[in-house]
């Protein structure tokens, strides 16, 4: 017993002595008592100005949790408190599934942080908790498209700084050893379907090389792909969810064909396609402009090009693309201290008109900027993905759709992959499932905003 | 008697095949984290590394910081074993020997609270929790797991073969309950002290989801949630999962090679009677 | 070092229900633990327990603050959703399979360990006990990987081409076999432990009277073993009835809900949905099915016993 104890003790005493030890996180603020001056006002119609003392120049410390992309938020972080070396902003940085769960319980318990990142398929459960951003609406509607599409009450709580949705990577290696040029983009569905094949290639029966995969990337085409045939997510209500009709069900057989007809990918090989795009093993996947900045982050030694999502037919403008959504600017905590809040709501401005970290910002998520003064941007035009995309106005948000459409999709998909279900049942099952589970969420679809929404449904 | 060698001879193999099986997924594991990423994410695998590299770990504490998780993890997983074993001696102790009015109530209360699912009070314990500003502190880890059913219950168990006679001659000299509970019972109880320390101390270092919810703060997070928001994070960096995970391990096994050789003789006391 | 008295101390030590003189100090340390116990769990768990009985009869989403009662609406959900029974099929199956391994493969590694032939025993026991030391959620990452079907080692050691956590045949199983593996480490231990503390003179005396191994296993080991099967088999039935981490990591539940555990599915609806409601209410059929079959382990093995044992 009592070496057994010194040991405990002694395991304790070296973990103390490792705790102390590591690098403490004392704050780099320190008090200003002179505010900068001389600097430029930044901004278009609306304007920061720098040269005051924020905060009484007394030192502070905001925490900006976040899920993703530490080091372009970092970036606004750190260009903020050069300005003013009294305010520290500490990033922290969670994987998705874990922000989403503890975000929305500490902010419910009053210790959230005074910054936090949003995502509008959130919105019901943030909404409550968030303070609207102290800016006049008018210039801010001046500088940014779809202000109007956000407010609450009359007031602004976020906003979009850009547009995602989907287009095709393909791997520029594969595509030239396969023959292919840049002529090659396919530009409907069945072109698509004759270039994965060439992209293919087997090792006697065995898939090497998958010419086209989707595996567990289900929900963003399947939820974007009915619009290019006028097919819409909600009835003509824009309450009652539409996802069993024909044209679902055509976009479900059209990608299972790809796999059972035409055989340029399996259920089985790679069974997360972006992943094993990365791992080069498959030749092109469909999925949604953030996967940019994972490339050249996870697989830096991957060399890929972009095209736009197909169409059905040839020359013929579909109803959409694709359906977007659009990335949300940050979030001031309702529940944060009044200093807080005004130094958040100073950082927001400071943000919101720095326009060179503005398009770092697009830049790195690939989203079609909100800020107009970045319209003509060089840099954005020649953004391998956002040059993909082409025209903004055809494509179509729904709003910020409830999380249940995404989860019962890749259930429903998974379902006719794997389990053997008939793609006209799971379909009806993920029907029934998102019914049910926005039966209480009072959702209100807005894809009657759209400017091609026809007038009479 | 050949026939019995034979035998013998089988059973070894037997053991030695299991035991190999028991391994591999170590070994391979271990292997891999000296892998590169390239070699790893590759079509054709090999079990030793084509091209050895300790690059895993080393990018492990830029990225991850595993030195502080780790001495979290020690740290939390040695104070709340220390406590319980302690407070479950205790109860076991009073629970068995000291006979009173209530005693079987109690004993079947805390029997009764081992089949309460985490499920039923996780929710309310939140709140709770939350609402009193525990949260993000360790005595939120500490507090819930303060007391164990499992523990008390295998400390009465063990406690019972303690003979009443050496406690009657401790107390004719005078000793008072707690010089015999600190002095006399608790050095008897060494086996299932042992046996309860490895249980308790594995359930707190792979404990999940409680710590996942109550820690916000990066640098007091624990090994066990670390380790899942790597791989969310960095979740395509296999190699350095593997080198996490070989790190990670590395403790526990320590500490069961320390209390091994008590190990089996205080297990014993969890179930078989005293 | 203190063996476990094997028979029992003798009869008249056992605590008699006579009125007797307490002991010095005796009373403050009844009354620390008394106090401790009741205290501890009234606000850890009994109070938790209640509000989470009478969350389950609400429609509870504590973000937005609704907490609307509902009546019986969660359960009667629960009942008729078919989610939910393909949920609670493959807990009983994921249950009674890695239990059912857990006890043979632990209690056969046992016997072979603690044979007289045996050697090396303290490196047989280390080894077996390898994998329980481990953190769950560390080594449910390592197999998830494992069974990738391209680059997994499961595949190229056994030559095959099998996509494990997607298929629907295999993710459970494979599921399976990963628990079984990081579990049945506790199984020998206790059974090990469980056959130390036989008496040496009891299985002597059956090698004198001529018993054949066979007979011996199963006429005196096993119902000597029968207290320490009764705990092993409790306690698993506890855990596994709880098993969600490898789901979480391993397979969300999919494909389909083919894995979807019911502590999985609590935590899904709790944590991920926020149908905090919901999720007691599941929470609640879960604690009523540990407490039954707790209480039928209990009986069907005689099990009583463990309660009186300690005299």
């Amino acid at each position: 017993m009592k070496r057994s104890g010194a040991l405990v003790a002694s395991i304790g005493v070296t973990a103390l002595v490792l705790v102390g030890c590591s690098p403490g996180e004392g704050s780099t603020a320190v008090e200003v008592t002179v505010a900068p001056s001389g600097l430029p006002v930044q901004g278009e119609t609306l304007t920061y100005d720098p040269n005051r003392l924020v905060n009484d120049g007394e030192v502070i410390s905001l925490d900006w949790w976040l899920w993703d992309g530490d080091e372009v938020f970092q970036a606004f972080a750190d260009a903020y408190t050069e300005l003013h070396p009294n305010v520290e902003i500490s990033i922290v940085n969670q994987p998705w599934d874990d922000y989403w769960t503890k975000l929305p319980l500490a902010l419910r318990d009053g210790s959230g942080p005074a910054l936090f990142n949003i995502h509008n398929s959130h919105h019901d459960n943030l909404i409550g908790y968030l303070e609207p951003y102290d800016l006049p609406l008018d210039a801010l509607a001046a500088d940014y498209l779809g202000v109007d599409a956000h407010l609450v009450d009359g007031q602004v709580h976020y906003l979009d700084y850009g547009l995602m949705t989907g287009l095709v990577y393909y791997n520029a290696d594969m595509w030239a050893r396969a023959g292919l040029t840049e002529d090659d983009h396919p530009a409907t569905w069945d072109e698509l379907r004759e270039v994965a094949q060439r992209l293919t290639v087997r090792d006697g029966d065995r898939l090497t090389q998958a010419g086209f995969s989707f595996n567990s990337l289900f929900r963003e085409f399947s939820l974007g792909l009915p619009y290019q045939e006028g097919q819409h997510l909600f009835a003509a209500d824009m309450v009652t969810p539409d996802l069993d009709n024909p044209t679902m069900l055509s976009v479900v057989e059209r990608f299972l064909d790809l796999y059972e007809v035409d055989q340029v990918g399996s259920k089985d090989f790679g069974p997360v396609a972006d992943e094993s795009f990365g791992q080069g093993q498959t030749a092109m996947i469909y999925t949604w402009g953030h996967f940019y900045g994972s490339l050249l982050e996870d697989y830096p030694d991957i060399d890929f090009g972009t095209f736009r999502t197909p169409v059905p037919d040839t020359g013929e403008e579909p109803y959409a693309y694709d359906r977007y959504n659009g990335e949300s600017t940050t979030g001031i905590n309702a529940g944060a201290s009044a200093e807080e809040i005004a130094v958040a709501q100073d950082f927001v401005r400071f943000s919101l008109t720095h326009a060179d970290l503005m398009r770092d910002l697009c830049l790195h998520y690939s989203v079609l900027p909100m800020y107009t003064a970045l319209a003509d941007d060089p840099a954005i035009a020649a953004h391998p993905v956002l040059s993909a995309l082409g025209d903004v106005d055809r494509y179509i948000w729904p709003g910020p759709l409830p999380a249940a459409f995404e989860s019962s999709v890749d259930v429903m998909w998974e379902d006719i992959l794997y389990n053997g279900v008939e793609p006209a049942a799971a379909l009806a099952t993920a029907q029934q499932t998102v019914e049910r589970e926005i039966a209480h969420d009072g959702f209100v679809s807005r894809e009657n905003h759209y400017a091609a929404y026809p007038a009479e449904r | 008697m050949i026939a019995r060698k034979a035998g013998a001879v089988l059973l070894h193999a037997t053991l030695l095949g299991l035991g190999l099986l028991t391994v591999a997924p170590f070994v391979w594991m271990a292997l891999s984290a000296f892998k590169t990423n390239a070699e790893i994410n590759s079509l054709d695998q090999t079990l030793l590394p084509r091209e050895w590299t300790i690059e895993n770990f080393v990018n492990l504490q830029e990225t991850f910081d595993i030195l502080r998780l780790f001495s979290n993890s020690v740290l939390l997983s040695v104070t709340i074993t220390s406590i319980v074993v302690y407070t479950s001696a205790l109860a076991g102790f009073v629970l068995v020997k000291y006979e009173f009015r209530g005693r079987t109530a109690i004993f079947a209360f805390v029997l009764g609270t081992m089949m309460i699912p985490w499920a039923v009070t996780i929710i309310p314990r939140y709140t709770m929790f939350v609402a009193v500003g525990l949260q993000d502190s360790y005595l939120s880890l500490v507090i819930p797991a303060a007391l164990s059913g499992f523990g008390i219950f295998m400390m009465r168990q063990s406690m019972g073969a303690v003979p009443d006679e050496v406690l009657e001659a401790a107390r004719l000299d005078g000793a008072s309950e707690t010089y015999v509970f600190h002095r006399i019972v608790l050095p008897m109880s060494v086996n299932a002290i042992s046996a309860l320390s490895i249980f308790q101390f594995l359930w707190v270092w792979e404990d999940y989801l409680w710590p996942y919810l109550m820690i916000n703060s990066p640098e007091k997070q624990v090994l066990a949630v670390g380790l899942t928001t790597f791989s969310g994070r960095y979740g395509t960096d296999y190699g350095g999962l593997f080198a996490a995970t070989t790190l990670s391990i590395i403790p526990v096994i320590v500490v069961y090679v320390i209390f091994q050789r008590r190990f089996v003789a205080g297990a014993a006391s969890a179930a078989v009677k005293g | 070092m203190t063996t476990i008295a094997p028979s029992g101390v003798p009869a008249d030590t056992a605590p008699r229900r006579t009125r007797r003189r307490l002991h010095r100090g005796e009373r403050s340390l009844r009354t620390t633990v008394v106090l401790l116990v009741v205290g501890f769990n009234a606000v850890l768990l009994v109070y938790p327990v209640v509000s989470a009985l009478r969350g389950s009869f609400h429609r509870w989403n504590p973000l937005n603050g609704t907490y609307d009662p509902i009546g019986f609406e969660n359960y009667a959900t629960l009942f008729t959703d078919p989610v939910f029974w393909r949920t609670a099929l493959n807990t009983v199956v994921f249950g009674t399979v890695v239990i059912t391994l857990r006890v043979a493969v632990g209690l056969a590694l046992a016997c072979a360990i603690f044979a007289r032939v045996t050697r090396w025993k303290t490196f047989f026991r280390t080894i077996f006990y390898l994998p329980t030391v481990t953190p769950l959620v560390a080594v449910a990452y390592v197999w998830k990987l494992a069974y990738h079907p391209q680059i997994g080692a499961v595949d190229t050691v056994l030559g095959l081409d099998i996509n494990w956590l997607y298929d629907s045949t295999f993710a459970l199983p494979a599921i399976m076999v990963m628990t079984v593996w990081k579990d049945f480490g506790y199984a020998v231990i206790l059974f090990l432990a469980g056959l130390y503390a036989i008496p040496e003179e009891t299985l002597e005396a059956s090698v004198v009277d001529g018993c054949s191994p066979a007979q011996r296993f199963r006429f005196i080991t096993l119902p000597l073993l029968a207290p320490m099967t009764v705990f092993v088999v409790v306690t698993s039935v506890i855990a596994y009835l709880q098993a969600y981490v490898q789901i979480l990591v391993m397979t969300g539940g999919g494909p389909g809900r083919s894995t979807n555990l019911i502590s999985f599915l609590i935590y899904e609806e709790a944590f991920v949905k926020y149908n905090f409601g919901y999720a007691s209410a599941i929470a609640f059929v879960l604690f009523f099915c540990t407490a039954l079959m707790t209480v039928v382990s209990f009986r069907l093995a005689g099990g009583r016993s463990l309660l009186k044992a300690a005299r």
